[in-house]
């Protein structure tokens, strides 16, 4: 291909020497079972977004979740969030690596349309789904009543700490706490 | 079952479909991960981002004739949210002053001369100027000198005219050699 060899014009023992470099640049092989593990995480990641939404009107459609630990958020809009640290923060212990559902129920008086809800991991803690972020977004609505966010936690450090669950509408917000707590022993085990 | 739409005729069979339908294109998709990402761990990821976004997205994949450069735009597209999505957490974790100067390439170098002066040596002080080549540049370079792209699968791939990448492909060869010449790779 012409343009392969037309560096800056030129052309020269340089330019083809870069190229050369270019061209045996590595790439190191994925490891073994990297494919294989992937894929499989895909799918099972697919389907969880898939399923995943609000889940209005109780609890019914969550049991699948399995291990889930139920944490239970109000929001009295009347009532302004002070910004003070709350007299009780809720916990939730997860074992180290071991994905673990938790559900947040949010009880709202009446719907909420153009929501916002920001939640913010702590160190070491993953949304399953979101590698590496430590702040995630979602858009959503919520319907009078109790609406259900399911969330899969996985530590991938032993720090653990707080898990701060905002949520906006309409200019006004409400926060809420939860201490994550990571267990170095494996599942069942505690 | 919530939020499934998958028609019956697949109902069961989804992930075999999805395996099948991908297993060809894994090691171009990986290797494309890794030029963007430039790393492991961020190529893996990336990796992964996209399995599971063309999960949800197998009645579209299952359609199309040739799924090769579609599989490349997605994950190009997801490259490029997540560059966006992380660039303000970049700019407070990257000073300026980290950037001045000779960065990596100033550091000491391993007691061995003859190794200091190796392909490894060449490789690394070219990937550091990869490094300061714009997204838009490096990624333009690597697929095409290093992957072996032609200039319309770059374009199906990035979105971007031809005549637009034949110039950012010129500026980032001129640019590397700038920077190789400037670290003593090319004297």
């Amino acid at each position: 291909m012409q343009d392969e060899h037309a560096y800056d014009g030129r052309g020269d023992a340089k330019d083809r020497e870069i190229l050369a470099l270019l061209k045996d640049l590595p790439v190191p092989p994925a490891a073994a079972g990297f494919y294989d593990r992937a894929l499989g995480r895909a799918v099972l990641e697919g389907r969880r977004r898939q399923r995943r939404r609000w889940i209005y009107s109780g609890f019914g459609a969550a049991v699948a979740a399995g291990l889930a630990a139920w944490v239970a958020i109000g929001l009295l809009w009347t009532v302004p969030n002070p910004g003070a640290p709350d007299a009780h923060i809720p916990g939730v212990t997860i074992a180290l690596e071991q994905p673990r559902t938790v559900n947040l129920v949010f009880s709202s008086a009446t719907p909420l349309d153009d929501a916002s809800l920001t939640v913010t991991l702590p160190d070491g803690v993953e949304l399953a789904g979101f590698p590496g972020q430590r702040v995630i977004t979602w858009e959503t609505s919520l319907k009078a009543g109790r609406n259900l966010l399911p969330l899969t936690l996985i530590a991938v450090s032993p720090a653990g700490g707080e898990l701060l669950a905002r949520l906006e509408h309409d200019r006004r917000d409400r926060s809420f706490r939860l201490h994550v707590a990571v267990s170095e022993d494996p599942p069942g085990a505690s | 079952m919530p939020g499934y739409t998958l028609g019956p005729m697949r109902q069961g069979d989804d992930s075999q479909i999805f395996e099948r339908l991908l297993q060809p294109h894994l090691d171009r998709l990986y290797r494309l991960a890794w030029r963007l990402a430039g790393e492991k761990a961020a190529a893996e990821d990336l990796f992964q981002e996209l399995l599971v976004k063309v999960f949800g997205k197998l009645d579209q994949l299952v359609a199309i004739e040739e799924p090769g450069p579609w599989l490349g735009r997605v994950m190009y597209n997801l490259f490029i949210d997540e560059r966006r999505r992380f660039a303000r957490q970049r700019l407070h974790m990257v000073g300026e002053g980290a950037l001045a100067g000779d960065g990596l390439a100033g550091l000491p170098g391993p007691d061995d001369p003859v190794a200091e002066r190796g392909l490894a040596e060449r490789r690394e002080r070219l990937g550091d100027a990869l490094e300061r080549l714009s997204d838009e540049h490096r990624v333009v370079v690597l697929l095409h000198d290093a992957e072996g792209y032609k200039l319309n699968e770059i374009q199906d791939l990035m979105g971007t005219p031809v005549g637009t990448l034949k110039s950012r492909l010129h500026r980032a060869r001129a640019r590397l050699r700038e920077l190789l010449e400037a670290d003593g790779t090319f004297s």
